[in-house]
């Protein structure tokens, strides 16, 4: 029973936060196997004292840094990502708003002329447009091509 | 770290500032690393573990209330990150795995042998997480009891009471295999 006791305590011993009384003192050194859980326990606690701290290596802030850089590269894609899905989601709610405003309304009856006059006036339009068509086409060229380079540029940015 | 500065430091980590969050990981890095390498003893699954805890910071920083210490709180993040890394399934080793064979008498069974260093290593790698964890933490220069007990959220009895357990079994474990 006195055993139990003392071999409780040894840790305690060893780490010098107790003290070991009289009768345990006495104990630990007649009983030989609470003595050798007490040499055992000292010895583990130089051991322990003694256990090499593992240091991170030379990089450590270099690479923690530039995985932080990527997640917030990639949580504000998915920003810009929500961003763009919600205004093609408000125009959409708002074309189709108006189109039923104007079928219920019974707008749209009234609006097959106006179509026709519309038509006829694209129709007007485009031929007076079409000898400019070459320069329109190179300057969607050149819009298209300049966002290319934009959109490549922010992809060679992202970390 | 005082506590004004830390305040200051996380204000302007909050505001986007990345030389002050450059400066929170290299006041933090040696303590967090060694915590982790300690604890799940795998240095290159600890740098990736450590980078986690890092990146759990920057994320929480604008949620951080700043009631408790900065130095808690991580310590609160290297606990669960630890202790999740540990509750994945993985191999126990036996402490007779990669015993040296080549004995001399008693000479080999000083605890400054390094085959005894690995031996301690392989029981401390037998004890429960958190027993690993506040075995790793306790004998950490910096590592206070009481901000321990804290970022567990455990009262400081308990945290004493749990490492002499650990101890006890470690003993034990030492104990059976040196015999």
């Amino acid at each position: 029973m006195f055993c139990d006791e003392a071999l409780n305590a040894v840790e305690a011993i060893a780490s010098g936060e107790m003290i070991a009384d009289g009768r345990i003192a006495q104990h630990l050194t007649t009983c030989p196997n609470c003595g050798a859980a007490l040499e055992t326990a000292k010895q583990l606690e130089r051991m322990l004292q003694m256990r090499p701290v593992p240091r991170p290596p030379a990089q450590f802030t270099a690479r923690t840094l530039t995985r932080v850089r990527r997640a917030r590269w990639r949580s504000d894609q998915w920003f810009d990502a929500g961003f763009n899905v919600a205004i093609v989601a408000i125009v959409v709610a708002v074309v189709g708003g108006i189109w039923m405003l104007l079928h219920r309304s019974g707008l749209s009856a009234v609006s097959g002329d106006a179509v026709d006059l519309f038509g006829t006036g694209v129709a007007t339009l485009v031929r007076r447009v079409a000898p400019s068509v070459p320069l329109y086409a190179a300057a969607t060229a050149v819009l298209a091509t300049a966002l290319v380079l934009w959109w490549w540029a922010e992809r060679e940015a992202a970390p | 770290m005082h506590a004004v500065n830390e305040r200051e430091l996380v204000e302007r980590c909050r505001s986007g500032d990345e030389a002050a969050f450059q400066e929170l990981v290299d006041r933090y890095k040696d303590l967090v690393f060694a915590l982790i390498a300690r604890t799940v003893q795998d240095r290159s699954r600890a740098e990736d573990l450590a980078q986690d805890v890092f990146l759990r910071i920057h994320r929480g920083l604008p949620y951080f209330r700043g009631e408790a210490r900065l130095s808690t709180w991580i310590y609160r993040i290297v606990a669960n990150v630890c202790l999740q890394e540990q509750s994945r399934p993985r191999k126990i080793e036996s402490l007779e795995d990669g015993r040296i064979e080549a004995r001399t008498g008693g000479a080999d069974r000083q605890f400054g042998d390094l085959e005894l260093r690995d031996r301690l290593e392989k029981a401390i790698s037998r004890l429960a997480p958190n027993y690993r964890l506040l075995v790793a933490a306790h004998y950490l220069e910096g590592v206070q009891y009481e901000e321990l007990a804290e970022a567990l959220q455990l009262p400081l009895g308990t945290v004493k009471t749990q490492l002499h357990r650990a101890k006890q079994q470690l003993r034990r474990l030492l104990e059976t295999d040196l015999r």
